[in-house]
């Protein structure tokens, strides 16, 4: 009987101290995020704001001017949640005609949130047969993908997903 | 140069038929720096290195053309397609900033 007494109080006191652990580690926890913040705020701002990133609305303009771009005939295919950001496998399929004289001229590939959001652009022509792409592309962050097809007489056709990255792959 | 760039892989259907739509796999190794990543240890920045052009010939016309920039991943994958209507080589050409130039053809056979 006295040794179960004696048990219970070494865990009441194991308890208390424990609880007592507890609180301080949360109340270390709530402090340290602050403290790292106030230690490296230069330096997380100024990783945010890079001085010579461009702005998708821009890149756009000065690749298609003020041509409207009609959200159809293309099909994305992405990841919704892309673990590394380094390595985003993209497919483009549209089942736009490739005939002598109506073929898809030009596909482009733009990341909004990249530093330099246009990525790649491939020039077809009517012995390619479809207008199908596919590759891997870099993403700095979650952001969406944009892929616009220029026929040969002018028109433009888009597509646009959001793709989650949770570790960047630009490096810096 | 570092070894292993330039190492090239091009993968086509084993069986073609004539005029038929065929796909292309394309593999290249090279590691397409940024420009922005730093060594670690030195703490100095990577330069950039990466492939900005990759041109496509079958027989002696270029049918396809890429502009690619800093932002296609490691070792580029690409895949394509052609319309298989005459025996050719298909000849691919890459070109990276530093002035390397990698090809491989391979013989398109429709039966």
């Amino acid at each position: 009987m006295s040794d179960k007494k004696n048990n219970l109080h070494i865990s009441r006191r194991q308890f208390i101290s424990t609880a007592g652990m507890a609180g301080a580690a949360l109340f270390m926890s709530g402090l340290l995020p602050g403290l790292v913040k106030k230690a490296y705020g230069k330096k997380i701002s100024k990783g945010k704001s890079i001085a010579n990133a461009e702005n998708i609305k821009d890149v756009l303009k000065k690749h298609f001017g003020n041509r409207k771009i009609e959200n159809s005939h293309v099909n994305l295919k992405l990841p919704i949640i892309a673990e590394n950001g380094a390595v985003v496998p993209i497919k483009i399929t549209s089942g736009l005609p490739m005939e002598k004289n109506n073929y898809v001229k030009k596909v482009f590939i733009f990341v909004d949130a990249n530093i330099h959001p246009y990525v790649a652009s491939f020039d077809l022509s009517p012995a390619n047969g479809k207008p199908d792409v596919s590759m891997r592309i870099k993403m700095r962050k979650t952001s969406n993908v944009r892929v616009v097809l220029e026929t040969n007489k002018g028109k433009l056709y888009g597509a646009m997903k959001s793709v989650k990255v949770t570790i960047g792959g630009c490096g810096g | 140069m570092p070894k292993g760039i330039g190492r090239i892989k091009i993968r086509v259907p084993r069986n073609i038929t004539k005029g038929a739509v065929i796909p292309i796999k394309a593999l290249i190794t090279h590691p397409m720096e940024t420009g922005f990543r730093k060594n670690k240890k030195t703490g100095k920045k990577i330069p950039a290195y990466y492939i900005n052009d990759v041109n496509v010939y079958y027989g002696d016309k270029l049918i396809t053309h890429c502009d690619w920039t800093i932002a296609v991943s490691a070792n580029p994958f690409m895949s394509f397609y052609i319309k298989a209507d005459k025996a050719a080589p298909l000849k691919m050409v890459w070109k990276d900033i530093k002035g390397g130039v990698y090809e491989k053809t391979v013989q398109i056979q429709p039966k």
